[in-house]
């Protein structure tokens, strides 16, 4: 039985959500890895800001994060839109 | 999972256009308004040195993000936008929050909110910008390096909106669609509760203060 038609547009868009979600996710992964280092080398050297330092390690994460985010909202388009 | 994607819409026809209003998220954001202004009654009720429970939360809020906006902006200015950055962070709060609760969502996960919070907050940032600086010199930010950079200067400026509003929104719907299918997995009555206290109440905490820092940042870059 060949994949024709719908089918094949359903196919492809699960295909392509995941896809999307699976490259989509190693650029932010990178980042927040090299911000959570970067703060961990500062609070060594300088323990007394450790406040300061950690809350902006959460803003510049969730920054980075964002386009995983965008990856995701493209997989749920192509998942329950197409 | 058939009820995943699918929300309540009430759908009025009028001068040939239809109006769509998602009901249930009017109703959250309803209950977070008046949850907000309860808090904000009882707090100011009983004022005293010694503070009480409420009273001592409010000063909390209000002492950091002053703190917040007066090192981004400057004194004066302060004293006028401080109020507008607590009431959204904590507005934002409670939204994210209120899907902890059965049969409550979160505001947040319908991006007609954040979209609406995004072009609130650039509305207010550029009309700070052309009233600190004054008109010509908010024109003359937009050729900035050189003269041909200013439609990319323009598109820069539309989407930190979209960038904006979609980080929230993304959030805290991908948080509520894991739980979702978490939930039918087997183990459901165990993995759900940390994972709706994960979700919700911390990246729920972080993606509010995220989403009003960066308002504050371009408010203040507008200024500067």
């Amino acid at each position: 039985m060949a994949i024709e038609g719908a089918e094949l547009v359903k196919a492809a868009s699960l295909l392509g959500a995941g896809l999307a979600m699976g490259l989509g996710a190693i650029g932010p992964g990178v980042g927040e890895g090299l911000v959570g280092s970067k703060a961990c080398e500062a609070i060594g050297k300088n323990p007394g800001e450790a406040g300061l330092l950690t809350r902006t390690m959460l803003v510049g994460q969730a920054v980075s994060e964002s386009t995983g985010i965008y990856s995701l909202v493209v997989a749920l388009l192509l998942l329950f839109v197409v | 999972m058939e009820e995943l994607g699918k929300i309540h819409q009430l759908v009025v026809t009028a001068f040939g256009y239809e109006l769509r209003f998602n009901l249930e998220v009017i109703s959250w954001t309803w209950i977070v308004i008046i949850c907000l202004l309860i808090f904000g009654y009882i707090a100011k009720r009983n004022r005293s040195i010694v503070p009480g429970i409420f009273q001592n939360i409010g000063e909390l809020f209000i002492e950091q993000f002053y703190g917040l906006t007066e090192d981004a902006l400057d004194k004066r200015l302060a004293r006028k936008y401080a109020p507008l950055i607590c009431a959204l962070f904590m507005f934002l709060l409670f939204c994210n929050i209120l899907g902890i609760f059965p049969h409550l969502g979160e505001p947040t996960s319908d991006l007609n909110t954040t979209l609406s919070m995004g072009i609130m907050g650039f509305v207010i940032a550029h009309y700070v910008g052309i009233r600190e600086k004054g008109f010509k010199a908010y024109i003359k930010a937009y050729f900035q390096p050189i003269f041909f950079m200013m439609p990319l200067n323009v598109i820069g400026e539309l989407s930190k909106v979209i960038s904006i509003s979609f980080r929230l929104f993304g959030n805290i719907m991908g948080g509520d669609i894991i739980v979702l299918v978490v939930s039918y997995l087997t183990l459901s009555l165990v993995l759900p509760p940390f994972l709706i206290g994960f979700f919700f109440i911390f990246i729920g905490a972080i993606q509010a203060f995220v989403f009003t820092m960066l308002t504050l940042v371009y408010i203040s870059v507008q200024v500067k």
